[in-house]
């Protein structure tokens, strides 16, 4: 995947940075809006949000972080107000990642289905569903292949408390996928 | 970005079928407009509730002819009026916020979290005590037509129900309130941990 790091010697326009980042970052930004809402058309209107969010807020970029952060930050912050609004509406209580009750998530599939890709996926979706906004970007942000840093320049954690959360999140996916046959297939 | 999926859990999360969903320039800014008008549209509903109440205090309003009702019914008008300024002024819903992507998400969600704690903190100067001077002359008004003592029974009662009411309006927003700032805290701690 190509990246946009840096701004050009001629500063892009609004547009032209839009365009680019949503060509760049198209598939991300629909997992991490998967990941914020289950029900297909709401989440269309999400990530149509994210996209709006994102055009707008490229009138203010100034370079003082790297675009992906930008991107990042503007998706997730949209995410996580949508997660508010949701809560009001439904009933489920979010969990942090250090809460036991994230071991104990529904197991619907069967050993052999849960070895099924798309099983392990709808199985992942539901972990990341019942988190908490900040761990849920934390867990997104791991699972796009984001280094420590990058994810503490995203969400503001300290490089202490990321460590700990990505190391929290191994264990979580080992216990949650290994029984499944999914460990280093 | 980095492609290297260390995990099996990290390659099943890139791998899954995205349908590739993209806007253009004119596209999103048809959205954007689509965006505000649909805030706009959230806004009214928020004011029709309130509009509706102001509505039928001015039906009162022009029925009654005694004077003391008359200012009873116009406090109320004033004092709803307020509620609503201050629902706006305090944004119950708002456009998209400006600092998305200069604010990282803890900083982000940590001032949302605020406002609406500061929303909820304390609903008596804004919420509910508009609507008191109302009830108060409400209160002298039907102590005042009605024979003694049921005028001043009469009073009691609607006066106990309206009590009991904001009592427990202004304790679940206090709980509200604590439930965020619990939240706040975890959020202040997550950034500075100890």
């Amino acid at each position: 995947m190509s990246t946009i790091e840096t701004i050009p010697a001629a500063a892009p326009t609004q547009d032209e940075l839009y365009q680019e980042a949503a060509r760049t970052y198209s598939a991300p930004l629909e997992r991490l809006a998967r990941a914020y809402e289950s029900d297909p058309e709401i989440r269309r209107d999400l990530l149509q949000d994210i996209h709006v969010a994102l055009w707008r807020s490229f009138a203010g970029f100034d370079g003082r972080c790297s675009v992906r952060t930008w991107i990042y930050r503007v998706a997730h912050n949209v995410g996580a107000s949508h997660v508010m609004r949701q809560r009001r509406t439904r009933s489920q209580a979010l969990v942090g990642l250090e809460d036991e009750e994230l071991e104990n998530l529904p197991d619907s599939a069967s050993g052999q289905q849960a070895a099924d890709r798309s099983h392990a996926l709808d199985r992942l979706l539901i972990l990341i569903q019942r988190l908490k906004p900040l761990d849920r970007h934390v867990i997104l942000s791991y699972l796009e292949g984001l280094d420590a840093a990058s994810i503490g320049e995203i969400t503001g954690l300290s490089p202490g408390n990321v460590a700990t959360k990505i190391h929290r999140i191994k264990t979580v996916l080992a216990r949650q996928f290994q029984q499944g046959g999914l460990d280093h297939e | 970005m980095n492609e290297l999926h260390n995990n099996p859990a990290q390659e099943i999360w890139q791998s899954q079928p995205v349908e590739g969903i993209k806007m253009s320039a004119a596209a999103i800014r048809q959205r954007a407009g689509k965006f505000e008008s649909r805030i706009q549209w959230r806004n009214i509903r928020e004011y029709v509730g309130s509009s509706i109440a102001a509505v039928l205090f001015a039906y009162f309003f022009a029925k009654t002819h005694d004077p003391l009702f008359r200012i009873a019914y116009a406090l109320f008008i004033a004092g709803l009026g307020w509620v609503v300024f201050q629902l706006h002024r305090k944004g119950s819903s708002r456009s998209m916020p400006a600092a998305m992507g200069t604010s990282t998400c803890l900083q982000f969600f940590r001032a949302e979290l605020e406002r609406q704690r500061d929303v909820v903190k304390n609903v008596w100067p804004w919420y509910l005590a508009p609507l008191v001077p109302g009830f108060a002359v409400l209160t002298v008004g039907y102590v005042r037509s009605l024979p003694y003592p049921a005028g001043l029974a009469g009073a009691a009662w609607l006066d106990g129900i309206v009590a009991v009411l904001f009592f427990l309006i202004w304790k679940m927003n206090r709980r509200a309130a604590r439930c965020l700032q619990r939240l706040i805290d975890e959020l202040y701690a997550a950034e500075n941990p100890q």
